[in-house]
């Protein structure tokens, strides 16, 4: 992750203040910065969404493509992730310096997204064993301001949201062979229901205290931190400790239920959000990737 | 993605003969005894056999065997950091790597490390990090590296216990052991150290609260250096989840003990007679 060098004497006051419910910022511990959503960014993609969480900009695109499904589940679709760190965030990540921490944060959106409730993949399947929907959703992020894991969930969720998949349907044709037709009508798609997407909240270990949505000087101030990935119902579907130090299992459970708390209260209003900014169609104005 | 081009390898197209099964493998049921015998809902760890200091050339090395799932660690170190730019004054690096060797698993692997393979070195070091006294190693770099050889289950777990022991016969200072222990929530019961197939069944009867969790616990300081979890489970199964591996963390200690005490004594010289 991109880090700031933070001085002890910076270190002392973040922890004082934190101790005492106070960040720099003048935030609570449990406050998350000034989060924007939009979707429908890219018009090349079949569903996209741009977060910006204080300083962190994510931005993701889903494409639908037509391919085998995997033969140990022969009648559902799936879903590949990608994290790409570009060289425009910080220049720590510029050639392969940013693979690593891509490959961590894809491999944790594998877990969150292992199971069978969050994306209905029987949906994706357009016949069994021989054609299933995947669905390639890239992550590229634009600024790095901490907090990677939260506005990339909360992307993926405004991204699937906004997903449209063309309606096929498959005829046979005069020698047996399965022929796929695109349906002509260019609105008439398939939407996905994202009720039971989960978002990821990350807690950092700070002093005794823990916060949510840490900027980078608090992250430095931090040794370890815990990510758990919440659904709307209140369901873990990952929990995962990162960083160098260890936890107190005491301090694990506390920390486990400020995660649900603040992972089950982020969901409405995004769902809210979404669908008032669907609704609004075309008179909808596109703030995109300026102002 | 990138491909290995020195080694000749098996056609792409090649399938295992278990995709071609006629009867779908039959979802393990979710009450009554294991498939190996051992208890459900109850701390029923498989036996575990460890031993220290197998590989001559390593500083220290450890294998363990805990039923079907083998594997064995080698740590090298400390010793001048490779590249000059990740030198660090102040404290030592610690890189672990695991490995699955491609018959490991019941489906052929290939030798490139994917990217769940990263992800398991990833959560090793994790776990590692904050049990091993690095500032006492300036300057310098500690390399662990996992072979595991069968995989029959809760892999990353054995993992870490053999590499800790792996450190520990080294002679790398550290602040504890650290013991790894994993469960698999099915339902509304769960198994201690699945195997293989108790990890992978597709989900019983029951579709809610299906997940696995794997612990790295310190038993002396009473911490918890690494926790992975996934599937989905609710917030009690998940806190009782890890209250039990921090149990199964603890009856693995005095195991784990003795190994090592062993291996110290047999590199010890005789006592003199006089």
């Amino acid at each position: 992750m991109a880090t700031v060098q933070v001085s002890e004497a910076e270190k002392v006051y973040i922890l004082h203040g934190i101790r005492d419910d106070l960040r720099v910022d003048g935030r609570g511990c449990e406050d998350y910065r000034h989060m924007e959503t939009e979707t429908d960014v890219v018009s090349n993609t079949d569903g996209s969404a741009k977060v910006t969480l204080g300083h962190t900009a994510v931005l993701v695109g889903i494409k639908a493509e037509i391919r085998k499904p995997r033969p140990m589940l022969p009648d559902e679709g799936y879903l590949e992730f990608f994290v790409d760190c570009s060289a425009n965030a910080t220049p720590e990540f510029e050639g392969r310096g940013g693979e690593e921490l891509g490959t961590e944060l894809s491999n944790t959106l594998y877990k969150v997204f292992n199971n069978k409730h969050s994306v209905d993949l029987k949906s994706l399947c357009i016949s069994a064993g021989e054609h299933c929907w995947v669905l390639y959703v890239d992550v590229l992020l634009l600024q790095c301001d901490g907090n990677l894991y939260d506005a990339i969930s909360i992307a993926i969720k405004a991204a699937l949201f906004n997903t449209k998949i063309p309606r096929v349907h498959i005829s046979t044709d005069d020698e047996g062979g399965k022929e796929i037709e695109l349906s002509d009508d260019p609105f008439d798609c398939m939407r996905l229901n994202v009720e039971n997407v989960p978002c990821i909240v990350t807690l950092c270990k700070v002093g005794h205290r823990h916060v949510v949505d840490a900027t980078l000087q608090e992250k430095a101030c931090s040794v370890a931190s815990l990510i758990i990935s919440v659904t709307h119902k209140g369901t873990v579907t990952c929990l995962r400790k990162v960083g160098g130090g260890s936890l107190d299992p005491e301090s694990i459970f506390e920390m486990t239920e400020a995660g649900k708390r603040v992972g089950k209260a982020l969901h409405t209003p995004l769902m809210n959000l979404l669908k008032q900014e669907e609704s609004l169609g075309k008179t909808r104005q596109k703030v995109g990737f300026l102002g | 993605m990138p491909t290995d081009t020195k080694r000749v390898r098996g056609p792409e197209v090649s399938q295992s003969p278990s995709v071609f099964q006629c009867k779908p493998a039959a979802a393990l049921p979710s009450c009554g005894v294991r498939a190996d015998g051992r208890q459900r809902d109850q701390l029923d760890v498989r036996p575990v056999f460890v031993r220290c200091g197998l590989v001559s050339q390593a500083k220290g090395s450890a294998y363990i065997e805990a039923g079907n799932t083998k594997l064995m660690c080698c740590v090298y170190g400390p010793r001048e950091t490779k590249r000059k730019d990740e030198t660090d004054m102040k404290c030592g690096r610690l890189t672990a790597d695991m490995r699955f060797a491609p018959f490991s698993c019941p489906e052929r692997g290939s030798w490139i490390q994917s990217s769940q393979d990263k992800d398991f070195s990833l959560m090793l070091l994790e776990s590692l990090q904050p049990a091993v006294c690095l500032h006492k190693y300036p300057r310098s770099q500690i390399e662990v590296n996992v072979m595991v050889l069968e995989n029959s289950g809760s892999v990353l777990a054995h993992a870490i216990t053999c590499a800790s022991l792996a450190l520990a016969d080294a002679g790398i200072e550290m602040y504890d052991l650290v013991l790894g222990c994993s469960i698999r929530q099915d339902g509304a019961s769960y198994v201690v150290d699945p195997t293989y197939v108790e990890e992978n069944s597709c989900g019983s009867a029951s579709e809610e609260n299906q997940g696995g969790l794997t612990v790295a616990f310190l038993p002396s300081l009473n911490q918890i250096s690494g926790l992975q979890s996934d599937g989905e489970m609710t917030k009690e199964s998940l806190t009782d989840g890890i209250r039990t591996c921090i149990e199964g963390c603890y009856k693995l200690y005095p195991v784990v003990q003795q190994a090592l005490a062993k291996a110290v004594r047999k590199a010890a010289p005789p006592p003199s007679e006089s």
